[in-house]
């Protein structure tokens, strides 16, 4: 699905060059699930967000579903992204000023989906996500398990193929966070794949693959025995 | 997606309501004041066009070169109108008309005084009136036919027919009314209450028809369209030449198009230098930049809160939008706010109509049937829109969602100086303006409080007439005899307005090159007397039949003419020879703004036009003028008694400026208005951004005092180098506006260091009171929220 070939990344800070990607090399197949592990500052998010074509790499190739990122011109690339790629945030960042429902709708405007078709996809969602009481309801007056349930609806609305969460328990209680936890699971189980970022080794162990990360180089790549390969794990 | 846009939008204003409040007040404000003055401009910029061939018709006008200077005016000989249609056929036709007169009319027993014109059968081929009565092609056909307006008409006749009534004409001619038109437009340069024809078979105006010199009248053309009028204006000249008996040419002729008569009025040295259209000109900028400092606020508030929208835009781009979708939802706001406050706006211009109007003594009308006025208003809705939505959309829109979404940057931080640069700039304008209309008031002052050579209290003008003039003498006594008058005279011309101007008379030792132009001017006895005006030298008229050959110059005249002993020397003027007497000091006739010119004095007692009067101090005015008015009406009784006084008709020299004046004061004052409310707006955000610091600040020790120092350093900062921006501005802007005036007022720095302290004040008491609140709250609540 997506693959990364020697990927630089660097901040200049006075002389010194500061890296926060070392020579990244990394490929990822469809409906593998991923966790990225590392102590704070080796470059775990920065990793997520080129993945995520939120951020550019100085040096290297990203090919993504047989694209070269890199050399995508923005409207290409806005494209790739809006119709493949879904996030979910550690803050869930929902828009404070919309809707549960209309949260959920966002992507789906960007994508100019016609407005009888949103209702529809809108409607399956919060059916599926057991939320439909809550659709008239702003960010504020939800919990944060909630809201995250939200942001991931959110996320997963615009069906993608690759979700990348940032630390998607990291504000949430254990019993919630667990739910999520599932959550991801099923939803790998039903062919999205999904790269976390987590601090948490129990969260880790969800993913098929543990990838550790020290100083912004890949320490180790450990596979997941219990989870091989999410599909054939039951 | 655009409704989903009006959503969010709609809910950001209603969630934000401070946020909204300002920026929809001053954006009102802002939109309201242009509004009015866009009203004002175009109304000037439309005078006369409601002319059918608003584009063929011009007035001959004169340039008259008399050596040392060169006098522009509309004054032309009675003939040249018939003359030049005959001679030149692309020429459609060519009107005289009088100058403008007052004419009583009666009508049963009550007597009014109308102004009107007296014109060429062909007045209404050229001009396009609106006829509610009669029609132009017949109106004029009869020589005793009248045509009136419709609101004299109403005057005269109330709801009845007006038409084939008969009104007398200053007790001696029955007139017809053959025609009613709609009263001329505010916007029309040629105004009247009336219009008659020249009565032909009358032999004063048939020697007028054969009168190549005296000029009295003015004399309009329209020609066909495409016409070379730099040809037809040699052809003018040339025909007046060929009737000069001495073939001397001092005059070029010109046609002045229609389209120039209201704005580009002033000639100087023969060439056209504009007019009113600088001021115009000048307040439609003035009305753009008020708009944009409101605009201002806007862009500043928005950038301010900026870290509150930060996020949404991370969010946004993160679920797919690209940065033309956030421009486009930023602008969806600020087109919003741009909506509320413009539909504000109208509802205030139509509650402010009125006073506005009569401010600048206009009837303007928002007439919403109009399409122009949609056309503006959607104009100025989106150009408030755009200007003030462009900064905030471009800025917010380029956020960073990595780096906006982490809270690593302090977003709002790179918007500092452009938010610096555009507070400064408000306050420029602001102080420019605000010391403009100070200095404009104080070159008023300056000039009202002029020494006028005369005194103009209790002084009043009476228009004479025939039988004024017959009975003069007995009038005179009867006015004094009364006890409530000082003294009489009667003049040539109102005292404040020179109708005579001539080169000067000749006398011993002039010098060969000498052209020089003096006003003249000639009274009964008792002048300097009942005016008020101080004799220099010799005496003043006595009435002795001498007087008739005795002529006083003014103080200006015995300076320009260089005499060393004027009196007793003889000057030459026409076939005459007249004796030195008397030297009065300058009198200020004309404008006010310039220096006293030169005058020649003539005791003419029977070509008189005004009596003068002088009212005893003591005497209680509304009797006086009673008695006064009875002892007219006794020998004056086909006239109503009307009355002016001398320092209301020197006031209204005064209209352009104090217009300018009071427009000024408005601007500046909703100009400073609009920056104070968002210099509070950026005060608010910039405490709740720091609130935590203060709270720091406050448990170390600080005092309330050092608080609202801290925080208003930071404005007071830019008010500051505002300040130092705009005196140098303001200063080369008034002093070219002054250059205006001969007669002017010093600009002084005392000014600048006054309005810079006061805008120091005002800036300093709108952040204190918006940091009050947070500088007295206590420091543990802004601290445990953390």
């Amino acid at each position: 699905m997506l693959s990364l070939k020697n990927i630089y990344k660097w901040y200049n800070t006075g002389i010194n060059r500061t890296f926060v990607l070392k020579d990244i090399n990394l490929e990822i197949k469809e409906g593998e699930f991923i966790s990225i592990m590392g102590p704070s500052g080796s470059g775990k998010s920065t990793l997520l967000n080129v993945i995520g074509m939120l951020d550019s790499a100085n040096e290297g190739t990203y090919v993504f579903m047989n694209e070269d990122v890199f050399k995508l011109k923005e409207k290409q690339r806005s494209h790739l992204f809006k119709t493949h790629i879904g996030f979910v945030f550690q803050a869930y960042h929902l828009i404070d000023e919309l809707t549960v429902y209309e949260n959920i709708e966002t992507p789906l405007i960007y994508q100019n989906i016609k407005s009888s078709e949103r209702k529809a996809m809108v409607a399956d969602m919060l059916d599926r996500f057991q939320i439909v009481g809550k659709k008239e309801l702003f960010p504020s007056q939800l919990s944060g398990g909630q809201q995250q349930l939200v942001g991931i609806a959110r996320a997963l609305i615009v069906k993608p193929k690759l979700i990348l969460a940032d630390e998607p328990t990291g504000n949430l209680n254990s019993k919630q966070g667990e739910e999520i936890m599932n959550l991801f699971k099923e939803l790998n189980r039903e062919g999205v794949t999904i790269i976390q970022v987590t601090h948490s080794e129990k969260n880790a162990s969800y993913g098929s693959r543990i990838i550790q990360l020290l100083d912004g180089r890949i320490e180790a790549v450990e596979s997941n025995p219990n989870q091989l390969n999410g599909l054939n794990n039951d | 997606m655009i409704k989903n846009y009006f959503k969010i939008a709609w809910r950001n204003l209603f969630r934000n309501k401070g946020f909204s409040i300002t920026n929809i007040l001053s954006l009102t404000i802002g939109i309201t004041c242009a509004i009015l003055i866009f009203l004002w401009v175009h109304d000037e910029r439309t005078y006369d066009k409601f002319q059918k061939d608003y584009n063929n018709i011009y007035q001959v006008m004169a340039n008259r070169d008399f050596k040392n200077q060169i006098m522009t005016d509309p004054n032309m000989v009675f003939p040249l109108a018939s003359a030049l249609q005959k001679s030149f056929p692309q020429i459609k036709n060519a009107v005289v008309t009088t100058q403008g007169e007052s004419d009583i009319f009666s009508f049963g027993s009550s007597q009014i005084k109308k102004t009107g014109l007296t014109v060429g059968g062909n007045f209404f081929d050229m001009f396009s009136w609106k006829f509610i009565k009669g029609n132009a092609a017949t109106a004029l056909k009869d020589p005793n036919s009248l045509v009136l307006t419709e609101s004299s008409a109403k005057t005269f006749f109330g709801n009845e027919d007006p038409i084939n009534k008969v009104l007398k004409l200053n007790n001696q001619t029955d007139m017809k009314v053959t025609g009613v038109v709609a009263d001329p437009p505010g916007n029309s340069t040629i105004q009247f209450d009336f219009v008659k024809q020249f009565n032909y078979s009358d032999p004063e105006v048939q020697a007028d028809m054969n009168e190549w010199l005296n000029s009295s009248w003015h004399v309009y053309l329209q020609v066909n369209p495409g016409t070379d009028m730099a040809a037809l204006d040699k052809n003018i000249t040339t025909l007046k030449m060929q009737h000069n008996i001495n073939k001397d040419k001092i005059s070029t002729y010109f046609s002045f198009p229609m389209s120039k008569w209201r704005l580009y009025s002033d000639f100087k040295e023969g060439k056209n230098v504009g007019g009113m259209i600088e001021y115009v000109r000048l307040f439609t900028i003035i009305a753009i930049i008020i708009l944009l400092i409101a605009c201002v606020n806007f862009m500043n508030l928005s950038t301010a809160r900026s870290e509150k929208r930060a996020k949404e835009v991370g969010v946004r781009k993160t679920l797919g939008s690209n940065k033309n979708q956030l421009i486009f939802l930023f602008f969806t706001e600020s087109m919003i706010i741009s909506f509320i406050a413009f539909i504000l706006s109208v509802i205030a211009v139509f509650c402010l109509l009125s006073s506005f109007n009569s401010l600048v003594d206009k009837h303007l009308t928002l007439n919403l049937t109009q399409p122009f006025v949609w056309l503006g208003g959607l104009a100025i809705i989106i150009f408030t829109g755009v200007v003030a939505g462009s900064y905030p959309a471009l800025y917010l829109s380029s956020f960073n969602p990595v780096k906006v979404l982490k809270g690593t940057v302090l977003s709002g931080r790179k918007a500092v100086l452009p938010r610096r640069i555009l507070v400064v700039g408000q306050f420029v304008i602001s102080i420019l303006l605000i010391s403009a209309t100070i200095i404009i008031y104080q070159q008023i002052q300056h000039v009202k409080d002029r020494d006028l050579g005369y005194n103009d209290d209790n002084l009043i003008m009476i228009d004479s007439s025939p039988d004024i003039q017959k009975n003069y003498t007995v009038i005179k006594d009867e006015l004094l005899k009364a006890g409530m008058v000082n003294a009489v005279t009667r003049t040539f011309s109102p005292i404040t307005d020179i109708w005579w101007k001539s080169p000067a008379p000749d006398w011993e030792g002039k010098p060969a090159d000498a052209n020089l132009i003096v006003n003249g001017f000639s009274t009964d006895r008792d002048f300097t007397k009942t005016i008020g005006v101080k004799v220099l030298q010799g005496n003043d008229f006595s009435g002795m039949p001498s007087d008739s050959s005795a002529m006083m110059l003014n103080k200006s005249a015995v300076d320009v003419m260089g005499l060393k002993n004027p009196i007793g020397m003889q000057m030459r003027y026409g076939r005459k020879t007249y004796t030195v007497t008397g030297v009065t000091a300058n009198v200020v006739m004309e404008s006010p703004y310039k220096p006293v010119e030169p005058m020649i004095i003539f005791y003419r007692p029977n070509n008189s036009n005004v009596v003068c009067i002088r009212l005893n101090k003591s005497a209680n005015l509304q009797k006086g003028l009673m008695s006064i008015g009875v002892i007219f009406k006794k020998y004056n009784p086909s006239i109503p008694f009307e009355y002016k006084f001398a320092d209301q008709e020197f006031g209204k020299k005064f209209f352009t400026e104090e217009l300018i004046r009071k427009l000024t004061n408005i601007f500046a004052l909703l100009a400073i208005f609009i920056c104070c409310i968002g210099l509070a707006g950026l005060a608010s955000f910039t405490i709740e951004k720091r609130i935590r610091e203060i709270g720091i600040r406050k448990v170390l020790g600080s005092s309330v005092n050092q608080v609202l120092m801290l925080i208003s350093k930071e404005f007071l900062k830019l008010v500051f180098i505002a300040f130092i921006i705009a005196v140098p501005l303001t200063w080369w802007a008034m002093n070219n506006w002054l250059q205006n005036y001969e007669y002017r007022v010093k600009l002084s720095v005392w000014l600048f260091v006054a309005v810079g302290n006061g805008i120091l004040l005002l800036t300093l008491i709108v952040v204190s009171l918006n940091t009050l609140k947070a500088a007295r709250a206590n420091p543990v609540k802004s601290l445990r929220s953390e």
